[in-house]
This record gives C-alpha cells, sequence and structure tokens, in this order.
C-alpha cells in the first residue's frame, strides 16, 4: 500500500490506481491504470528523462503541445498529465488494440464495408490535423489505435509538426519507410500534408491486400517498388521531381493496372486509390477531398465502428513498439524496426548541439557589449521619450535604437541564413518574395484573416487579388 | 504560428486586464505592489530577451518565453516561483516548444556573464526542475500565438513596408507589457501598425476602415503602448531593484 500512500502525497497522481505494464513506448513505459474519478482505464506513459539532462524530453514535449491543441473524435486524448517523482507522466484514453494487429489477424474476414469504415476514421482523423496545420508525419497502422466501441484514432504524434509556416524546411526522415512518399524519399525538405495522404493510401492498400504494400528495404528500394507498381513518373506527371535534392533517375518502367494490383477491390475504392497514390503530392487528393469522394456515398455504406472485426483485446496495445523490433528477425516482418524509423528527433538534437556548441566560440567575443550595457534595462527598441515633451508628437528615432533593431533584425536573418532546421519564421517578412512555387500552401496564415464564424474578412479577399495561387486554394479548402 | 487561433487553447485562455492585475497572495504578503509586480516582469521580459540575445534563438522564441512567463504568474506567486530562475526556464522550454532547442548549459553560461548579482546564479537541475514546474502552471498548454506572422503580411498589404523595422521593434515591444495575454495578436499587429502610420504620419484611415475590425480595441491597445513608452521615462534601476529585493531570495 506504500505505492498507493505515495500516490495520495501528489496531488494529480492521486487520481490513477497503476495497473499491470502496456510496453516500452516511444520515449518511456506505459502502464495501464485505473482513473478513480471517472472510473475509465487508462493508459499512463511514462516519459523518461533525457540522458543528456535535457528536461522533458523532446519528442514527448511536441506530443503534448499538439494533442493538447487537438481534440477529435478520430485523435487520441490526452487526458490528462502530471509529474511524479521527477518523471513527466501523459494519460491517454485506453485503446484495445492497433490497425496492425487487425491486418495481422488471419481470423479477422475484412469486408468491403470492414475496410470504408477504417479507411474513413483513418481520414477524419487526418483531415482534422491538417485542418489544425499539423502533419502527423508517421501514419502507419500500428500508430491507429482501436478503442473498446470500435473507433479508430490517430496516435503517436512525436513525430508531428505544426506546419504552415513560411519557408519551413523539415526533414525528410519521417515515417515508417513503407509509408514514405515518393517526394520523402526523393530529399524534400518543404512538404505538405499530402505526405500523410500518401501514408493513408499505403494503410488503405493494406487493408485491401492484408500486408504491407510497398516494402522496400532501403530508400532507393522503396522507390524502386513504387516505381514497379505505379510505373517510372514521366516529368509530365510530376513535373516538379527532378528539382528534388535526392533526384535520381530510375529507368522506365511501365506500372501494372490498379485493377491488377487490387483485384478485390471496387472501382470506387480504386479511382479514390487512384487519387491518394497521385506522384505529384499537388495533384495528390486532400484528405478532406478523399473523404468527399463517392467511394464514401455509394454503396456498401460503411461499417459502424462497434460492428467491426477486432482480435481479442492484446495485452500491449497503446505502443505495440516491443514486438515491433522481435518481428524483424521473424518471418512475417510487418514494419521496419522501430529504431530505424526515429531518426528525426534525435538528429534534430545533434544538429541543435552542434550548433549551439560552435555558436559559443563565434559570439564568445559577443558577451562583452553585452555586459557593458545596462544591467537592469534593455534599451527600448524605439525611443519615444520625446512623447509628450515635444507638443506635436512626431518621435524619432535616434541612430543607437536604429543599430539595435538593426540588430534585432539581423538576429532573426541569422537563423535564416544559416539553414538549419527551423528557420526563423519572424524574419520572414515578405512572404511573397520568398515564396517556392511548389510549396505556396505552406506560405499561408488563415488565421488573422478569419472572424469567429470562419467567414473571410475583407482584408482576406485583397490577399487573395495578390496571389491567384492563394486563391485557388481558398476556393479549393474553405474553412 | 499556424492552425486556427479562434479554436486555440490561446483564444481560450485570453484573459481581462483585471484578471492579469491581480497579485497573489503570497506576494502581497511580501509587500508586492501591482507597480512592482508589473516592473518585475517587464524585468524578466527585458532577461529573457538579453539571454535570447546570447544563446542566438529568433524572435519567435523569446515571444514564446516572455508569454509563458506572464501566463504563470497569473496563476502561480513570484515566491513560489522565483523570476529569476523562472525567466530563463521559460526560454529553455520555449526553445523546445519552438523547435529550436537551447541547451540549459548555456543559459546557466550566460546568465553568469549578464549578472553578477548571486540571486540570479543557478544551476542546470534548477532550470529542469522548474521545467516541470512551469508546464503544469501552464496546464501544459504550449502553443502560443504572436503578432508577428500577421505584421508581415498586413504592412505590404497597408503599404507599409518601409515601416516594417518600426512595426517589428514596436511588437517586440508589447512583449514588455501583458498585452499578449489580453489580445489576439493579430490586434496587437494592427495597433503597432496603427502607432507607426502616426508616427511616420501615413494616412491609413480608409486601410483600416476596410479591415471590418474593431477600430475601438486597436485603439486602445495603441494608447496602451504609447501610454507604456511614456511611463518608461519614469522606470529607474532602483524602481526595479527595490521591487527585486521585497522577493524572497530561493523559497
Amino acid at each position: 500500500m506504500s505505492e498507493v500512500d505515495h500516490l495520495l502525497s501528489k496531488k494529480v497522481a492521486d487520481r490513477y490506481l497503476k495497473r499491470e505494464v502496456l510496453g516500452e513506448g516511444t520515449y518511456g513505459v506505459v502502464y495501464k491504470a485505473i482513473d478513480t474519478k471517472t472510473g475509465q482505464t487508462v493508459a499512463i506513459k511514462k516519459i523518461r528523462l533525457g540522458k543528456q539532462k535535457e528536461g522533458v524530453n523532446f519528442t514527448a514535449l511536441r506530443e503534448i503541445k499538439l494533442l493538447k491543441e487537438l481534440k477529435d473524435p478520430n485523435i487520441i486524448e490526452l487526458i490528462d498529465a502530471f509529474p511524479h517523482k521527477g518523471n513527466l507522466h501523459l494519460v491517454f484514453e485506453f485503446m484495445e488494440t492497433d490497425l496492425e494487429a487487425v491486418i495481422r489477424d488471419r481470423n479477422i474476414v475484412l469486408s468491403p464495408a470492414d475496410i470504408k469504415s477504417y479507411l474513413q476514421m483513418t481520414l477524419k482523423g487526418l483531415a482534422f490535423c491538417h485542418k489544425k496545420w499539423v502533419l502527423h508525419r508517421d501514419m502507419k497502422p500500428n500508430n491507429l489505435l482501436i478503442g473498446s466501441r470500435g473507433q479508430l484514432k490517430l496516435a503517436d504524434f512525436g513525430l508531428a509538426r505544426i506546419f504552415g509556416s513560411p519557408d519551413r524546411r523539415f526533414t525528410h526522415q519521417v515515417f515508417a519507410r513503407w509509408y514514405r512518399a515518393p517526394e520523402l524519399l526523393f530529399g524534400a525538405k518543404a512538404y505538405g500534408p499530402a505526405v500523410d495522404v500518401w501514408a493513408a493510401a499505403c494503410i488503405f492498400a493494406e487493408l485491401l491486400l492484408r500486408r504491407p504494400f510497398l516494402q522496400g528495404n532501403s530508400d532507393i528500394d522503396q522507390l524502386g517498388k513504387i516505381f514497379a507498381a505505379f510505373g517510372t513518373p514521366k516529368p509530365s506527371q510530376w513535373p516538379d521531381m527532378q528539382y528534388l535534392p535526392d533526384y535520381v533517375e530510375y529507368q522506365y518502367v511501365t506500372g501494372q493496372p490498379f485493377r491488377q494490383l487490387f483485384p478485390m477491390a471496387s472501382d470506387d475504392a480504386l479511382d479514390l486509390l487512384s487519387k491518394m497514390f497521385m506522384y505529384d503530392p499537388k495533384a495528390r487528393i486532400s484528405a478532406q477531398q478523399a473523404l468527399e469522394h463517392r467511394y464514401f456515398s455509394s454503396g456498401p455504406p460503411p461499417t459502424e465502428p462497434a460492428l467491426l472485426p477486432r482480435p481479442p483485446p492484446k495485452r500491449d496495445s497503446l505502443n505495440s513498439k516491443v514486438s515491433d523490433l522481435n518481428q524483424w528477425e521473424g518471418p512475417t516482418v510487418l514494419s521496419p524496426p522501430r529504431k530505424s524509423r526515429r531518426v528525426m528527433p534525435h538528429r534534430e538534437g545533434i544538429d541543435g548541439n552542434t550548433y549551439q556548441v560552435d555558436k559559443v566560440d563565434e559570439h564568445a567575443d559577443e558577451i562583452k557589449p553585452a555586459d557593458g550595457e545596462r544591467s537592469e534595462h534593455v534599451p527600448m527598441s524605439l525611443d519615444f521619450s520625446v512623447f509628450g515633451a515635444q507638443p506635436p508628437s512626431r518621435p524619432t528615432i535616434n541612430s543607437v535604437d536604429r543599430s539595435h533593431l538593426k540588430r534585432k533584425l539581423d538576429l532573426d536573418h541569422y537563423c535564416f541564413i544559416r539553414g538549419t532546421q527551423v528557420l526563423a519564421e519572424s524574419s520572414n517578412i515578405s512572404p511573397h518574395s520568398r515564396q517556392s512555387p511548389n510549396f505556396f500552401l505552406k506560405e499561408v496564415e488563415v488565421t488573422p484573416f478569419y472572424d469567429r464564424e470562419g467567414k473571410c474578412t475583407l482584408l482576406l479577399g485583397k490577399l487573395l487579388a495578390y496571389n491567384k495561387k492563394l486563391c485557388k486554394y481558398f476556393d479549393t479548402n474553405p474553412g | 504560428m499556424a492552425s486556427n487561433f479562434w479554436t486555440s487553447s490561446h483564444y481560450k485562455q485570453l484573459l481581462d486586464q483585471e484578471e492579469v492585475d491581480v497579485v497573489q497572495q503570497l506576494d502581497k504578503e511580501k509587500g508586492i505592489t501591482l507597480e512592482d509586480f508589473k516592473l518585475i516582469k517587464m524585468h524578466m521580459a527585458n532577461y529573457i530577451g538579453r539571454l535570447a540575445q546570447n544563446v542566438k534563438v529568433r524572435q519567435r522564441v523569446v515571444a514564446t518565453a516572455v508569454a509563458y512567463m506572464r501566463r504563470v504568474y497569473t496563476k502561480k506567486s513570484m515566491t513560489e516561483y522565483d523570476p529569476r530562475i523562472l525567466a530563463p526556464t521559460c526560454l529553455y522550454l520555449a526553445s523546445k516548444a519552438e523547435e529550436s532547442t537551447v541547451q540549459a548549459r548555456l543559459l546557466v553560461f550566460y546568465t553568469r556573464k549578464l549578472y553578477v548579482d548571486e540571486k540570479y546564479r543557478y544551476e542546470i537541475k534548477d532550470i529542469l526542475e522548474m521545467e516541470m514546474r512551469i508546464l503544469e502552471a501552464l496546464n501544459y498548454y504550449l502553443v502560443v500565438f504572436h503578432p508577428y506572422r500577421a505584421l508581415s503580411q498586413l504592412l505590404p498589404d497597408a503599404g507599409m513596408t518601409d515601416a516594417t523595422q518600426i512595426c517589428w521593434g514596436l511588437v517586440n515591444d508589447t512583449y514588455k507589457m501583458d498585452l499578449i495575454l489580453i489580445h489576439p495578436p493579430h490586434f496587437i499587429a494592427l495597433a503597432c501598425i496603427y502607432v507607426a502610420s502616426v508616427l511616420k504620419d501615413k494616412e491609413n484611415t480608409a486601410w483600416f476602415e476596410e479591415l471590418r475590425v474593431d477600430m475601438n480595441v486597436v485603439k486602445n491597445i495603441a494608447m496602451e503602448i504609447l501610454d507604456f513608452y511614456d511611463s518608461q521615462k519614469m522606470i529607474t534601476d532602483e524602481r526595479t531593484n527595490a521591487a527585486m529585493n521585497k522577493l524572497p531570495f530561493r523559497p
């Protein structure tokens, strides 16, 4: 009972009664618990503190940050978070199983209506993320968790990023390889929601075939597998392809007809699948458009989630990462090993560190002038001291302030020029001038120009006139 | 920040001025007045800014860090959450949340360079401990919207790209106030453009009218900004130090 006593002494933790360990998560142990406040079964992720003494795990922080903003029936709910014995604990709703277990279970027969239901829930969750300008970036069957009433929810936002920032550069080392879109495999750094749609297409295919569709064993091989299935893309199909950083020319092969790849699928299913598997990310259907596709309105209607076939509840449901690693040796490989896919947060950490380290040297000299400044007040960016003193209030900016301002602005640009992964967003003074033609979508800030009802204000109309492309986007995505 | 502001936690957490201007009971007992409270917060915003210049993070991280600091003090006392540790930790947390991590040891290093006063001394473990407490105080809401994006889109629209630097500086200075806790960021951006228009003697009335925003709000924010610059003359190191000295050292 000492455990319980200890829990009771904590302000938040007295809510939860710890049960068995469910498995090893991305950054810590996951265990089952009962929420005494609601009687609900929950899964608690205990986040290990980083080895480098760098506080709350960066990946965990990302997940917290995004999940606090994302509340949707098709997205895993972060119920609570609390510190306990120096570790941060995240409380999630308890999920019985995941889509990988469903696909893998040979005793389960998935009817076309079942597949439609699973895909619909996946796309709904995805469309919600994209509407909130969040890329999931790690879509795969075992991150799609299934609750006790059959509802499917997107989970594991450890790789997710907010997009929509101008000229943001991202790492392309995201997704399990088999779910990686061709633009990522060619090293694209500026990409959009289309990468998640490609992954959803792979999951759709996997539901139809009951095995991972494109099982490459290297990035090159992955592209080979993609091209063998759909044919090598012609420049007319995907004009921007040859400008991607890691673009290499592949020998031309003709693809197979979709009908042959997926003999059991309906015509509507094939049509949707072909639109989700479009090579050109700009031409690829969006998650929202996919939901409006006639596949979902034509018969048979999607199965009620509660009636969907599911495997018997498994023990390590929230995160089945441990089993992943074992599968690598076994004959039924369903996912590449976890570690190779988790390059990104770590890599970013290293990049960040080296960046920091060389900065210390570079700017060691600059510490001095800072010392010379008044210790208690940073100078104002603008000198308004003459306000009021001089009757016609027309204050001027003196040269000291000007140079200070300039320094501040240079500081912002500095990050930009360095080309770090995380760019100086605030440095983007003229968003139109830096627009890269391929990714205009990312340049758009919707927020300030929408009123509360989500209708555009006049200002937006004016902005639209500036940019035809922008206009096109808003036409297709109202809201 | 992308994502929709009107559905964000930031929008839901906006407060009224009266709610922000509450000195916690514990601090009151230490003799901290509302003026002291504001002074200390401004001092800490400056501290965060100076630290950020040394560790080289973008302005956005600074803005987020200051917003975190101000949010914490709407709920927690300075007596319990020593601002001298809270401020650098906010920068630390914001750098992670804004995806440009700064190492804790660098913050410790530069703080020593900036402040000789031993009250400002802290170790890495203090930051890590405070990080957890801040997360709790913020109720784990980490996404903060800022006026910068709106500003960079509004300026060309208003035909005022020549006023970019002034507006930029104005927006930076708004973080010395509590505006980010009270108003939607694009209103702050508009107020800064408004001030800059007056400053540059540019006739912008028609443009503002066309925006269909509540100009009273914009004008009120603009007035607050001007009042702030005005009151700035009265603030001396002595006053700030006197306020800081009311805080207990290392509770």
